[in-house]
């Protein structure tokens, strides 16, 4: 034993240098600070408005600082809209991402053509923002609640493909390649040998898709896809601030309140 | 309801890895129904990839062989795939160094993975095991002594009982021959004698072929009744353990035999 460790033990035994990393570090900041001002001259940042546009500020920011209590009544279906738009686009958009994932991930789909197609497409929903999908389907599918679900839907689909599939990646093949050496297809050892693995990242997906879609369920709202957005716009295009401010409270303490809901759900998941 | 062990019959199997690196080199072999083989020989000797042509995991490239009913041949021949590639599997149980099970599930449902082969799809996906199944998973958890943990994840055992868990899952598909690519390599000693005895008597009860490769000689004398040495893809031994002497160690080992290659020595230090 003693022997047989002999050799590397004089190496094992001296302390290593330390590893230098500073210079990378310092470059990456310059660089990064040389971006944003390079960006910040590409689209005009002007400072000198918000000196300009003061009084306006100051009175709009009074008013957005009294919330018009009285309002709430008028707001509660809008916000129910929200919810149930955020909830019904979770539950829809998880469902379909369970069988792409598998289909995106090269250890779970053995077919090379067919995962390229699938993760392509995928790319391709990803590259959509949210809004932008709520635009056109409200267009297209005319404005509402439906156009909101669907352009929700496409958008979580985008994200948990995307992260269910790289823990998939991740994953130990050991119980898959033994189902596959019992005869199973390969549909039937990544049922049972990875979805049980991944359940808990799948469900943290889940929670987290739904924290992201209370906030973006009341954006969207503002191209016509329902919910609280289409109020915000009503409110903000007659100037009443005082309204949009309670509309705005409203949406604070939801998300908050959900959010600190998810992630103790989340904890104990993972 | 038991099934009696396949022969296995290599013939000039060959097998040439993607880069160009020589696996197999022209084997062949004949293994009986019902035997429980040895296979010897250093880290890359070829052990891993001899088990694992025997049901495909690994594909010939020139050669075959027959198992039981079935025939894989390289890649001239009209190689098994689909359907019939994986009838040959369901009858063959496979049990591997570091477990291989679903870690995050309970021990039944991983023995369950031995039945998939004959569950349909729609049942499989819906995780709706048929009775007949479940009994069958039960039984073999039963033979392996573990069936009180069924209801546990598998993460929760020991290594040597998700070992047996595993051997569990190669019984469920009631197999006519199971391989072990070095099942105890990850186990210590005493674990080692106990998952070798279950393999063992599972040879002798059932009549199952057994092919089990081990690094360690002392273990593969004990347990089989013939010891096959392999060194650079090819058989350099065949025999019993009896049969192989000083002089058959250094064929297989290149040197002579050492504490390292023995797992009693090794678990004195
Ligand atoms: N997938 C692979 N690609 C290329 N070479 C491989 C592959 N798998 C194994 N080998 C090589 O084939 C030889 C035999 O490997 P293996 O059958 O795993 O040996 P053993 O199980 O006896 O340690 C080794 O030299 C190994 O490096
Ligand atoms: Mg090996």
């Amino acid at each position: 034993m003693s022997q047989a460790a002999a050799p590397s033990a004089p190496y094992m035994g001296q302390r290593p240098s330390k590893p230098r990393r500073g210079r990378p570090t310092a470059a990456a900041v310059v660089v990064l600070a040389a971006i944003t001002v390079w960006a910040g001259l590409g689209v005009g940042v002007d400072l000198a408005a918000i000196g300009r546009n003061w009084q306006n500020a100051v009175v709009n920011t009074t008013q957005l600082l009294q919330p018009d209590y009285a309002f709430f009544p008028k707001t509660i279906p809008a916000l129910l809209e929200t919810l149930n738009m955020a909830v019904i686009a979770t539950f829809i958009g998880s469902l379909l991402s369970v069988p792409l994932a598998f289909l995106a991930s090269r250890a779970t789909n053995p077919n090379a053509p067919l995962l390229g197609a699938v993760r392509f497409g995928m790319n391709l929903i990803r590259s959509v923002p949210d809004i932008l999908y709520a635009a056109i389907l409200v267009a297209v599918v005319g404005v509402g609640a439906l156009s909101g679900i669907m352009a929700l839907v496409l958008f979580n689909v985008g994200i948990i493909v995307k992260l269910v599939s790289e823990a998939l990646d991740a994953e130990d093949l050991g119980a898959q390649e033994a189902a596959l050496a019992a005869g199973a297809t390969w549909t039937g050892a990544n049922r049972s040998a990875m979805l049980p693995q991944i359940l808990p990242s799948l469900a943290s997906q889940v929670l987290y898709t739904f924290e992201i879609n209370i906030r973006a369920s009341t954006v969207i709202g503002l191209v016509g896809a329902g919910g609280l957005g289409i109020l915000i716009d009503n409110v903000r295009s007659f100037f009443r601030y005082h309204e949009l401010s309670l509309i705005i409270l409203e949406i604070l303490v939801m998300v908050l309140v959900l959010e600190a809901l998810s992630s103790a759900l989340r904890k104990r998941l993972v | 309801m038991e099934r009696t062990g396949a022969d296995i019959r290599f013939e000039n199997a060959t097998v040439t890895y993607p880069n160009g690196h020589a696996g197999l080199k022209g084997i062949t072999l004949d293994i009986p129904a019902g035997q429980m083989v040895g296979v010897v020989g250093l880290s890359g000797a070829g052990k891993s990839t001899l088990v694992r042509t025997i049901n495909g995991l690994v594909p010939l490239s020139a050669g075959s062989i027959a198992v039981g009913g079935h025939t894989l041949t390289g890649r001239g021949g009209t190689q098994l795939r689909g359907r019939e590639l994986r009838e040959l599997r369901s009858n063959v149980g496979m049990v591997f160094q570091s477990f291989n099970l679903a870690k995050r599930t309970t021990v039944i449902n991983n023995v369950l993975m031995g039945r998939l082969y004959h569950s349909p799809a729609w049942r499989t996906l819906l995780g709706a095991w048929k009775n007949d199944d479940v009994e069958l998973a039960m039984r073999a958890l039963e033979r392996v002594e573990i069936v009180g943990k069924a209801y546990e994840p598998a993460a929760s055992l020991s290594g040597g009982q998700q070992q047996r868990v595993a051997i569990a899952r190669a019984l469920a598909q009631r197999p006519q021959v199971i391989l072990a690519d070095e099942p105890v390599a990850s186990l210590d000693p005493p674990t080692s004698h106990v998952v070798m005895r279950d393999l063992a008597r599972i040879n002798a009860e059932l009549g199952i072929t057994v092919v089990v490769n081990l690094h360690f000689l002392d273990l593969a004398r004990t347990y089989s009744e013939r010891l096959i040495g392999m060194r650079a893809g090819e058989i350099v031994f065949d025999g019993t353990g009896a049969e192989a002497d000083e002089a058959v160690f250094e064929s297989i080992y290149g040197r002579s035999l050492t504490a390292e290659d023995v797992l009693e020595a090794r678990a004195e230090l």
